[in-house]
């Protein structure tokens, strides 16, 4: 039984995960057209427990995306220099839904692996209760 | 009468390994996105071999592993650019095959106690 509650926390940990990155990508689209703002981008790594790999994945630290932020010309915009350019985010919207679609795909094969492990414990359970 | 125990603890192995092995997949499907994670599997199922058990002296002694308990990496799996080899595809489709492993030895276990029940009198 223990078998059980084990990977249902290993499944547990990799929804959180991606509901984690999922976070962020909603940050970045939201920020599409904030000027100045570098994507966030987090990595996953296996999680470690007494030196002993757990199964389980955790979130790394977030890091900003060093990539070249977009310079768009705009002369009305406050922060226009003298030939009218500004400096925009450097978030592809395209990269983001490609991310954002990836992400919930992991999460969704989690949730039915999640769903299986149930199954299977409560199949156990239903001998004990005849 | 010796059948139905011996029947009993073959069903009960066979869902230990079922449930061991969606244990392995599990960490599989949590780990797909992360960097140079290689995809694990474990052999399939065998039964204990009673004919020559490895016999213990002692209690805290290790008994002799079974092959089927072993687990390994799959190998010739293709990778993604950051080393991952988990096919989520695979995965869930492997997890399915666990799945109902399980649900085959509960049933035989089911079954088999039954039996017992029936060979006793009892309902």
């Amino acid at each position: 039984m223990s078998g059980f509650s084990n990977a249902m926390s290993v499944l547990s940990s990799g929804m959180r995960s991606q509901s984690q990155r999922l976070g962020h990508i909603s940050e970045n689209v939201a920020n599409a057209d904030t000027p100045g703002y570098r994507r966030k981008t987090v990595e996953f790594r296996a999680e470690y427990d007494a030196g002993q790999r757990t199964g389980a994945v955790e979130t790394g630290p977030v890091r900003l995306d060093r990539s070249d932020l977009q310079r768009l010309h705009d002369p009305a915009h406050p922060m226009a220099d003298e030939e009218g350019y500004y400096f925009s985010s450097n978030v592809d919207l395209v990269t983001e839904l490609a991310d954002a679609r990836e992400a919930q795909r992991t999460y969704e094969a989690n949730l039915k692996m999640f769903e299986q492990v149930r199954r299977m414990s409560s199949a156990v359970m239903d001998i004990l209760k005849r | 009468m010796t059948e139905i125990p011996s029947l009993l603890r073959l069903a009960s192995d066979a869902a230990k390994h079922a449930a061991a092995r969606q244990t392995v997949i599990a960490t599989n499907v949590a780990n797909a996105d992360t960097p140079g994670y290689r995809a694990r599997d474990m052999a399939p199922f065998q039964p204990a071999s009673t004919e020559m058990p490895l016999n213990r002296t002692h209690p805290g002694h290790l008994a002799g592993t079974s092959r089927s308990a072993r687990v390994f990496q799959e190998s010739g799996t293709p990778a993604d650019p950051n080393g991952n080899t988990v096919s989520l595809q695979d995965q869930v489709l492997l997890g399915v095959e666990a799945t109902r492993a399980h649900n085959r030895a509960v049933t035989i276990y089911k079954s088999s106690l039954d039996m017992l029940r029936a060979s006793i009198g009892r309902n």
